[in-house]
């Protein structure tokens, strides 16, 4: 499996700018490696999105330089891979605690519930889960 | 007139295909060119290539570049082109549910295509099929638009 490699510098002002890619890094789940670059695994669409935001950078005056690559040290993929699938499944646990609520809003919680799927790239165990709690709840307050 | 773009399309350039052909440049003809070919033939206008004219700005997609660029003032088309926005590129917000679903099928008609060509053709009648829908929500008189 390929890992996407996104490194990139920004001029500082406006700032507005910096907020922006940081938020669309943050949306696509991609995980800041060693303070120095953007990880995602590479899928079509994942591949897709960092070439457009590098683009994206390199017209605000920004540069960037993206790389896919393997990890050629043992265990580095196991490392990475548990990143990615603690980052959703701490999203998935926060909705687990709120749907625990009487008064949990449903519609919102599986709203975020897709957002952090889009995000699940290893397929976690407790999204899973995630997914039937939620279509458990249906009905129930009516 | 001539479009070439990357082959291999998807939700962003069959917007943009349809786009062209409905809208702007009836006679349209497109031309698929490998991914990351250079030079791109000559004569021929290219879209939704990192760089060129009619391409992904300022976080907007190249069917939102078209709409500008073409001074196309439709609301229809204005929602469809937040709807691709949202669909092929990742946005600070969203506010489109339709987005991810169109991604989904768009990804897919190319998948069951045979080429490029049959994935736009198949792609126009979703766009069709948008549009219709769309503009019947934007009708001013619909009673779910005058308000109380």
């Amino acid at each position: 499996m390929h890992w996407l490699l996104l490194h990139y510098k920004l001029p500082p002002d406006p700032s507005a700018l910096r907020v922006a890619v940081w938020r669309k890094l943050k949306r696509l789940g991609a995980i800041l490696f060693q303070d120095t670059v953007w990880v995602l695994p590479c899928t079509a669409r994942t591949l897709e999105q960092f070439q457009w935001l590098a683009a994206e950078i390199v017209e605000m005056g920004g540069e960037a330089t993206l790389w896919k690559s393997t990890p050629a040290l043992p265990g580095g993929v196991e490392t990475l891979a548990a990143q990615f699938q603690e980052q959703v499944e701490e999203g998935y646990r926060a909705i687990f605690a709120q749907l625990e609520q009487p008064e949990a809003d449903l519609d919102a919680l599986s709203r975020q519930y897709q957002q952090i799927l889009q995000k699940d790239y290893f397929q976690s165990q407790l999204g899973q889960h995630m997914r039937q709690a939620l279509l458990a709840r249906r009905g129930e307050n009516a | 007139m001539k479009w070439v773009t990357w082959e291999n399309v998807g939700v962003d350039r069959m917007a943009s295909a349809w786009l062209i052909r409905k809208f702007i440049d009836p006679q349209a003809e497109f031309i698929f060119v490998p991914i990351g070919q250079k030079p791109l033939p000559e004569g021929a206008e290219s879209f939704d290539i990192p760089g060129v004219r009619y391409s992904h700005h300022r976080g907007h997609c190249t069917f939102y570049t078209l709409l500008k660029e073409y001074k196309l003032k439709d609301p229809t088309l204005a929602q469809i082109a937040q709807i691709v926005d949202e669909a092929d590129v990742v946005q600070e917000a969203a506010v489109e549910p339709a987005a991810p679903g169109l991604d989904l099928i768009c990804r897919g008609l190319r998948r069951a295509s045979k080429d490029d060509w049959e994935a736009l053709a198949r792609g126009a009648l979703v766009y069709d099929a948008l549009y219709a829908e769309l503009s019947a929500g934007n009708i001013p008189n619909e009673p779910n638009t005058q308000g109380d």
